[in-house]
């Protein structure tokens, strides 16, 4: 099976022009990590297209979405969960709303049927009581946990997270990977996730396929 | 979704400025027909009073008044709200969710100020003349008079062109401050620079577009 993320020589703009060449695999967890001023916090925007690599490019289940016409690219992503830094909720709506945005304009249900799946998944995060809450009413963890509820709310196969552990004790980042992956199903996690940030909780490294990091100039697998 | 955004926005930009707008439109409507009966009056032309208060009041002042209002009022608030949506990063999260800020942020609100802006000038309107009738009235004119004059001056062509201008002010009032809302980098210092540039840019085109309308029509 094809790499569902593949980075193909991408350059990070960063001083030291540090080439990424690997691919994610099918059902695994990956994660590449880095200092700051790495530009690893980049790589998820060039997957999704919303910027374009210095060199390179970057392949999203077999596309190049940075070189696909505007209105193409946007439905493209909707196929792609995507949970970004500082989780990216929309201030004026509640946490449940936010949670059915991509529900709304990206699937063809019916407003019953996004109420019935939007339930399901805040009970799922434990935020059925925050529900009707708006982000500024919630604490930091409750953001997390509904920035990755929407992120996952469509069942995306391929999920982008940036820096979604920061500030989150380990057990609950652990719990926040179970609920990105999917699962364990028999070929590994149901879905596959890709993981930027500057580090990684010690106690999600086991349970991670892949670990990359920036080092200097070049990036180095670590696991 | 899109929808209950333009339905907040309609109720952010008409409704709630409708107190504001009956207050603009019955000051100046007052100030102007008692100083016309009073002057006029000196000088026998209170015929001219409809003239007046259809040239100077509805097919003029009351668009640009109501515009001006708007725009002060939701142009800052259009670019000061989509200026931070991109500082806290909610824009390249839609983007990102393959959502068009496009649709989802600047159309609703586009929308929203066009239809606002022609329903307030309407507003405006009837307000002033029922207005104009009091200030008639307190400066000695029979009511007969006042609504005969004004209603043989005022022609639907007029209320037509008053509401042709609301569909383009409330274009500029929706879409400059979206375009300087979203302009903005991810600093929040910006997001003042943003409304003040929004609202002096929509003034600015606000006049413009009413010297063009005055050429032109």
């Amino acid at each position: 099976m094809s790499s569902p993320l593949l980075f193909e020589a991408v350059t990070l703009s960063n001083r030291r022009g540090t080439v990424c060449d690997f691919a994610v695999p099918a059902n695994d967890v990956v994660t590449v990590s880095g200092p700051e001023d790495s530009g690893v916090g980049s790589l998820g925007r060039l997957a999704l297209g919303l910027d374009r690599p210095l060199r390179g490019r970057v392949l999203v289940l077999g596309e190049d979405i940075a070189r696909l016409p505007r209105a193409a690219a946007l439905a493209f992503r909707r196929r792609v969960g995507y949970l970004p830094a500082g989780d990216g909720l929309l201030q004026n709506l509640s946490l449940q709303d936010n949670v059915a945005l991509p529900l709304r304009f990206g699937t063809g249900l019916a407003e019953h049927e996004i109420q019935g799946r939007v339930r399901i998944i805040l009970t799922m995060m434990h935020l059925t009581e925050v529900g009707p809450a708006r982000p500024a009413q919630v604490n930091d963890e409750q953001r997390r946990r509904a920035a990755l509820a929407r992120a996952v709310a469509f069942d995306p196969e391929l999920v982008i997270m940036e820096q979604p552990f920061d500030g989150l004790t380990d057990r609950t980042a652990a719990e926040l990977l179970e609920v990105a992956t999917g699962g364990v199903a028999a070929g590994g996690s149901r879905r596959t996730v890709f993981i930027t940030g500057q580090d990684m909780p010690h106690l999600l490294r086991q349970r991670v396929d892949m670990r990359y990091r920036v080092v200097g100039a070049q990036l180095v697998r670590e696991g | 979704m899109a929808e209950r955004v333009l339905l907040n926005q309609i109720w952010f930009t008409a409704l709630q400025a409708v107190p504001l707008v009956i207050i603009l439109a019955g000051l100046l409507s007052f100030l102007v027909i008692s100083q016309a009966v009073r002057e006029l009056g000196r000088l026998g032309a209170t015929e001219l009073i409809g003239t007046l208060i259809v040239v100077a009041v509805v097919r003029e002042l009351g668009p640009l008044l109501t515009a001006l209002a708007v725009a002060g009022r939701s142009g800052t608030a259009i670019a000061a709200e989509l200026a931070t949506n991109k500082v806290m990063g909610e824009v390249d999260a839609l983007e990102g969710m393959g959502i068009d800020p496009m649709h989802y942020l600047v159309l609703p609100r586009l929308g929203a100020a066009i239809v606002s802006v022609s329903c307030l000038i309407v507003l405006f309107d009837a307000i002033a003349v029922v207005v104009g009738f009091t200030a008639a009235a307190t400066n000695g004119m029979s009511p007969d008079r006042y609504f005969d004059i004004v209603l043989r001056s005022l022609a639907f062509g007029d209320v037509a062109q008053s509401i042709v201008k609301g569909l383009v002010f409330g274009a500029i009032i929706g879409a400059l401050p979206s375009f300087h809302g979203l302009r903005v980098r991810r600093d929040a210092t910006e997001v003042p620079i943003a409304a003040s540039r929004a609202v002096v840019g929509s003034i600015v085109a606000i006049f413009l577009s009413s010297a063009l309308f005055v050429a032109l029509l």
